[in-house]
């Protein structure tokens, strides 16, 4: 097993709110790691901290504790002019390809803009991999010549996959890809994706709340709720023997586009607590069918069940932690 | 959303010519083809002004002194016997030569400070705003007065000081401007990708940070205009005989109660013109570039 | 006598451009449908393919320059086509109710949610200030809200995504509506949140046997939330039958690379799909509206195709070669 690429030790991150003296507690004491080649789901219901997580292992902002060793090294509080040289070998794709592209440059001019920042290529070698980048993400050249406006969203979010892969990154962020487009431009681009998987060896941390994205493209998933991880293993396990009550939760609410298929349902009560007054004890304590008393005072640790299998629930150990065995599907 | 607006664009089949665009402009914003037609008209007088002129601008007729408008004369003369028709349409020249170096010194001093203190806010931002804010405590002539007084009333210095004083306008609508765009995910995608600051700051945020100071330069400039004239008014700016408006109409001012009063009233007349044109060139600008900014005002 | 029936729909938008030429989106063109009583409809399509546009077309909520050119819409055998605005009135939020897809914007945020539902109340029913509050309370109850008579004095501002979508659900079905359109009811909620509005929806609908329409783009909502589905491309509906029988046997071609284009569908490693523009409104093709990105596109789609009834009762598609069997791909 090759050393990882992104090795992340309790990062928290707490962001300032209006009121003096109230955080909202974002990020609560994550860990994980990230392996050459590997590619690392990361699913959570929106506000659980995923978009936090991924900005800050990419030092898009900085965490209020915790480490980041990013290729070995701590990169946690570096200045910006440190991290610049950095920063061609990570990357991130965002959500929503129409905000993430500057409108006054070209798709080409985006696409070389990498280039020209990490490497002494001069304009015309720049222009001919910027063609080659075009044509590894399947963009026509006759697009290159557009502005943003002038291109679909897939195309907009093929312009930053593009970008994205200019330097060849080691590490690649990719935050809810696929979210803003439509079905069928959604399948081209996670086709593309799974490509580039191969192609590039590159690690990928790709976060979504679409569980049906995550099977596909995932080889280990991570579970978010309320700014911790409550359960992280390989894809298959997630999706069928989920330790955490909440992960087999989220995971019965997955609608496949299939009427045969029959739902085994656990519908959650209420909604994800607010992350300014962090409760004390389990996160999900509030939500959970199967919270004792002593869910909530005590914080459940991220123990190991398997090799690469871990889960943050005080009921494994008694073997409490299946829902189907507690509320009639 | 953005998917549906998108369709419907690619849609729209190709819009027909230049004659067409100008049409739909003028529907949209007739302000701005008014103010666009007055300074179009004014350009031409400084540009033609070797030929427009009956007269040599500061050529004295000593015999001919505060002469009525007539034939020769269509403004009449002033006190030094100087045609004022051809003084005004030399005036013009005056008005471009300080309003245009004006703006651009006011935007080459304002856009940067608007972008480094927008895009980087915290304590200096706050400085540099509260520095801006005090100085809008006192009314921009009083400033210009003083230092133009101190500095020696050439127009080199009238230039370089309406130019500084006006900054902080350009600094102020840059940096808002910025505050905006900052929360843009393209900024944040342009530091993931390895951008230095000077790059974020002129590449990616100064084009799609100066439409509102564009707008407000035909502003600024009738500001300039007005002030330059307002100082050589008063006596502080340029100085008589050149034939600037303000000059002019500082020595109208004498003979109003006289009776001569076409030496004051037609460079002011001219003043206005030019002041409104811009304004409304300015205006006309905001609408165009922002039409909810129509649809809430009007 | 269907509840709803929809025959042959047009509407377009028509407007002059800045040239002054007059230019018309076929936004809808041609959309057929009937619904049943206790059934529940789903109506699938990407964006732009006219969805809410048939929403607001059947609510008689259309605004210039958005126009029925031609069609017919029955409900209960009345003509809403030609109703008048009083008529049209009298049927909005009584009869026929709507849920539009933005829960946080439908709420008037000046008004206490309860006043909301009072007002809604007494606009098609006789009844007291002190009634109309019971009936209200008793909507937030059975909407699953706890402690109704306090939350009758929340504000909007206040309420969580999926609160305010469930007081929408309570304010369209409170006068006792026979039809309810729900435009898009869990876009943006969160997927367990999603499986509760989901189910309080199904649980009502199916309790006073009210006939409802669920427009959606996620295949999984349609698959397990509703009896029926037709699927819309560029404002027509192509294919509409049992969820059961279009599900398991698409013969449309649209349908079939719609399904195929689900993650949970997507065959990543067999190859790239072609990318397939959205339709343009301005230019549809002649005949098939598919016909020029259709990849079984064959001579004979220039001229417009057929509804032609296939297998299952009421399954039927709008596609010449619907009655060959397809390889559902
Ligand atoms: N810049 C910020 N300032 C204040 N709060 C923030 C900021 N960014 C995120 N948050 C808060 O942190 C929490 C986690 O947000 P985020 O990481 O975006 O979640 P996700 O991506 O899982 O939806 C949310 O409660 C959000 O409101
Ligand atoms: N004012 C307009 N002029 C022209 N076309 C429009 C206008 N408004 C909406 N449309 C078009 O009408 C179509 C139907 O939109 P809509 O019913 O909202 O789609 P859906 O709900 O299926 O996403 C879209 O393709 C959209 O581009
Ligand atoms: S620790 Fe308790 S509350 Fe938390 S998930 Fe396990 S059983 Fe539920
Ligand atoms: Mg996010
Ligand atoms: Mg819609």
């Amino acid at each position: 097993m090759s050393a990882p690429i992104l090795q992340v030790d309790g990062l928290v991150k707490h962001f300032p709110t209006a009121r003096k003296g109230q955080v909202v507690h974002a990020v609560n004491d994550v860990s994980f790691a990230i392996r050459a080649g590997e590619t690392v789901g990361m699913v959570g219901e929106s506000g659980s901290g995923k978009s936090t997580i991924g900005r800050a292992v990419l030092r898009l902002l900085e965490p209020t504790s915790g480490s980041i060793h990013f290729q070995g090294r701590d990169i946690a509080h570096l200045p910006e002019r440190a991290l610049r040289p950095l920063r061609a070998d990570m990357q991130i794709v965002f959500q929503d390809p129409w905000a993430a592209l500057n409108p006054r440059l070209r798709a080409r001019d985006l696409i070389e803009e990498p280039l020209l920042l990490h490497t002494d290529l001069d304009k015309v070698a720049r222009r001919s991999r910027a063609a080659g980048l075009a044509d590894r993400v399947h963009l026509s050249d006759a697009l290159l010549d557009r502005y943003p406006a002038e291109l679909s969203g897939g195309q907009l979010q093929r312009v930053c996959i593009a970008r994205a892969i200019a330097t060849n990154p080691k590490l690649i962020v990719f935050d809810e890809p696929t979210s803003s487009l439509d079905l069928s431009v959604r399948a081209g681009i996670l086709e593309l994706l799974h490509e580039l998987r191969t192609e590039t060896g590159a690690a990928m941390l790709f976060i979504t709340h679409d569980l049906g994205t995550v099977k596909l493209i995932s080889d280990r998933v991570l579970v978010l709720y309320l700014g911790r991880i409550v359960e992280e293993a390989p894809t298959g396990a997630i999706f069928e023997r989920g330790a955490h009550p909440y992960t087999q939760a989220l995971m019965s609410a997955h609608l496949p586009p299939d009427p045969s298929v029959r739902l085994r349902r656990h519908v959650l009560e209420g909604e994800i607590p607010s992350p300014i007054g962090l409760p004390p004890g389990c996160g999900f304590a509030s939500r959970c069918p199967l919270a004792v008393e002593r869910c909530r005072t005590l914080s459940p640790p991220l123990e190991a069940l398997g090799p690469s299998h871990r889960a943050a629930c005080l009921r494994i150990a008694e073997g409490a932690n299946r829902l189907d065995a507690a509320t009639p599907a | 959303m953005s998917g549906a607006a998108e369709s419907a664009r690619i849609a729209l089949p190709a819009s027909g010519g230049a004659l067409a665009h100008v049409i739909g402009v003028a529907r949209r914003s007739p302000t701005f083809v008014i103010g666009a037609a007055i300074i179009l008209a004014f350009a031409a007088l400084a540009v033609f002004h070797p030929w427009l002129m009956p007269h040599d601008p500061v050529r004295a007729f000593p015999t001919q002194v505060l002469h009525a408008p007539d034939a020769q004369f269509w403004f009449g003369t002033d006190s030094n016997g100087m045609d004022v028709f051809s003084r005004v349409i030399y005036g013009a020249i005056y008005a471009f030569a300080i309003a245009a170096p004006v703006v651009v010194i006011g935007m080459a001093i304002g856009v940067p400070i608007g972008l480094f203190t927008g895009y980087r806010g915290g304590w200096l931002d706050e400085i540099v705003m509260r520095f801006f804010d005090a100085l809008r405590v006192f009314p921009s002539i009083i400033l210009a007065l003083a230092v133009v007084a101190a500095a020696g009333p050439s127009l080199l210095n009238v230039i370089l000081v309406l130019g500084i004083l006006d900054s902080p306008v350009y600094a102020r609508v840059v940096r808002a401007e910025v505050l905006a765009l900052r929360a843009n995910a393209y900024v944040e995608s342009a530091v993931a990708a390895g951008n230095p600051t000077w790059r974020i700051l002129f590449v990616h945020l100064m084009p799609n940070a100066l439409q509102g100071a564009m707008a407000q330069s035909a502003v600024r400039a009738a500001w300039a205009v007005r002030i330059s004239a307002t100082l050589a008014f008063l006596g502080v700016g340029i100085q008589p005989p050149t034939p600037e408006w303000g000059a002019m109409i500082r020595q109208g001012a004498e003979y109003m109660v006289t009776g001569q009063w076409w030496v004051g009233i037609f460079p002011g007349a001219a003043l206005i013109a030019l002041v409104l044109g811009l304004n409304m060139l300015g205006d006309g600008l905001q609408d165009l570039l922002d039409p909810r900014r129509k649809a809430a005002t009007r | 006598m269907s509840l709803l029936e929809v025959e042959d729909l047009h509407t377009h938008f028509i407007a002059r451009g800045l040239d002054n030429r007059i230019r018309t989106a076929r936004a809808l063109n041609g959309v057929s449908f009937a619904l049943e009583a206790g059934r529940t409809l789903g109506l699938v399509g990407e964006t732009g393919a006219g969805k809410s546009l048939t929403a607001l077309s059947i609510m008689g909520l259309l605004r210039a320059p958005a126009r029925i050119v031609a069609g017919a819409i029955r409900f209960e055998g009345r003509d809403l086509v030609g109703a008048s605005e009083d008529e049209l009135n009298a049927l909005r939020g009584g009869s026929i109710a709507l849920i539009v897809q933005s829960p946080r914007t439908s709420l008037d945020p000046l008004t206490r949610v309860g006043d909301q539902l009072i007002a809604v109340h007494r606009a098609h029913r006789q009844v007291d200030a002190a009634a109309a509050r019971e009936r209200a309370i008793a909507m937030l109850a059975s909407v699953g809200i706890p402690d109704p008579a306090r939350r009758m004095n929340a504000w909007p501002h206040e309420l969580s995504g999926g609160m305010a979508q469930r007081i929408l659900i309570a304010m369209a079905l409170i006068n006792e509506p026979r039809l309810l359109i729900a435009d898009e009811p869990t876009t943006g909620l969160d997927v367990t949140v999603q499986a509760q509005v989901l189910d309080l929806l199904r649980r009502l609908v199916r309790e006073k046997g009210i006939g409802a329409i669920v427009i959606t783009h996620d295949l999984g909502v349609v698959a397990h939330y509703c009896d029926d589905v037709a699927v819309m491309y560029a404002g027509s509906i192509v294919e509409s039958g049992s969820v059961r029988a279009v599900f398991g046997d698409p013969r449309h071609p649209y349908t079939r690379n719609l399904i195929a284009s689900t993650p949970e569908k997507l065959q990543v490693d067999r190859g790239r799909r072609p990318a397939v523009p959205p339709p343009n409104l301005y230019a549809l093709p002649d005949g098939c509206h598919y016909r020029d990105r259709c990849p079984d596109a064959a001579e004979l789609c220039a001229q417009a195709p057929p509804w032609i009834a296939v297998g299952d009762p009421g399954h039927c598609a709008r596609c010449h070669f619907a009655s060959r069997q397809g390889t559902a791909a």
